[in-house]
């Protein structure tokens, strides 16, 4: 997938994966093992389902919101970002990296992806 | 034949949901809408129930958690909880206990 | 701890607030007209509470099985919208709009 392999020659990212919206298949690429890759295929995508069923419900209680529909997400740790745009994933080394720059990047690239498999 | 549940004390309503989370009946003192509205939660929230559990028995690997039976919601005066694909809001009169005993069986039919 | 008027001076920003450790609204600024309420960012304050104990979770258990640190103690969340960005550390939080939203700056601001 192009989108992979572009994330993966940028700055920072350390693996880059996609995953399925149903949970039965992914793919990746970077430095993670194939179980390392499925569990954080796995994570990814529960936090996914949360977070757009929780922006329907802003959506519902707050009209004209600009939240839904959800696009992604992003969780900062101390040394390490983990972003999702749709169901791609990108971990990223936040001293090496642009957040800014991966997200632009990502957000350009899946702007056609829709939620409807969700 | 979920219209049993309802005969339960405090079993203010009582909803039936497909797996892609489309409203199949519902029966209690709530409004159509509002029913639908709650089996939607269900559906939605049972995904995410089912997407923890996965986590904690890959985090633990102990898989006593998994596949989730269901869930319970225990609010101050209310309850939110769901079987397989039903979901009952129930008051503090109800015996939560009693209440997902039956939806184990009804769930199952 | 970051100040509520300077974070709406950010790029894009329509609302900026403080909530407790459980979610509930405590201040919060927002442009006028912007389609944010205080009921709206109370449960946009919820949503990120809840969401920040899940991918604390989720660090934890990460670093666990994989020996990989850096990611615990989780230092923000950020949701992406449609249009909105909003992004959370701590008991703060920002609202911005994409097109201008800098995340980056959000953070550094936020910490």
């Amino acid at each position: 997938m192009k989108i992979l392999t572009d994330l993966i020659g940028m700055p920072g990212v350390i693996c880059a994966g996609e995953y399925s919206y149903r949970g039965d298949r992914f793919t990746y690429k970077g430095q993670m093992d194939d179980e390392q890759a499925k569990q954080a295929s796995i994570m990814c995508r529960a936090t996914t389902m949360s977070v757009y069923m929780q922006t329907d419900m802003l959506g519902a209680f707050c009209k004209d919101s600009g939240w839904a529909p959800n696009r992604g997400w992003v969780v900062k740790g101390p040394q390490f970002t983990v972003c999702v745009i749709a169901n791609i994933f990108c971990f990223i080394n936040e001293a090496q990296g642009s957040l800014n720059r991966i997200l632009e990047h990502m957000q350009q690239e899946l702007s056609d992806v829709t939620n409807e498999l969700v | 034949m979920i219209k049993r549940v309802l005969a339960l004390d405090g079993v203010l309503a009582i909803c039936h949901f497909r797996d892609d989370g489309s409203f199949v009946e519902g029966y209690g003192m709530m409004p159509e809408d509002q029913m639908a509205g709650l089996a939607h939660f269900a559906h939605d929230y049972k995904r995410i129930v089912q997407g923890n559990t996965d986590q904690l028995s890959m985090f633990t690997g102990i898989n006593g958690w998994t596949p989730p039976s269901g869930w319970v919601v225990h609010g101050q005066t209310h309850v939110v909880c769901s079987v397989g694909n039903i979901v009952c809001l129930l008051d503090e009169q109800a015996s939560l206990s009693e209440v997902i005993q039956e939806m184990h069986e009804v769930s199952s039919w | 701890m970051p100040d509520l008027n300077q974070l709406m001076a950010l790029p894009g920003a329509l609302a900026s607030f403080e909530f407790t450790d459980k979610g509930e609204l405590i201040k919060s600024n927002f442009t006028e007209g912007g389609g944010l309420d205080e009921t709206a960012l109370d449960l946009l304050s919820h949503v990120c509470v809840a969401n920040t104990a899940i991918a604390t979770m989720q660090a934890r258990g990460w670093e666990n099985m994989t020996g990989n640190k850096g990611f615990y103690p989780v230092e923000g969340f950020s949701m992406i919208g449609l249009d909105w960005t909003t992004v959370t550390h701590g008991q703060f939080g920002v609202v911005m709009e994409n097109d201008k939203a800098d995340i980056e700056a959000a953070y550094s601001a936020l910490a």
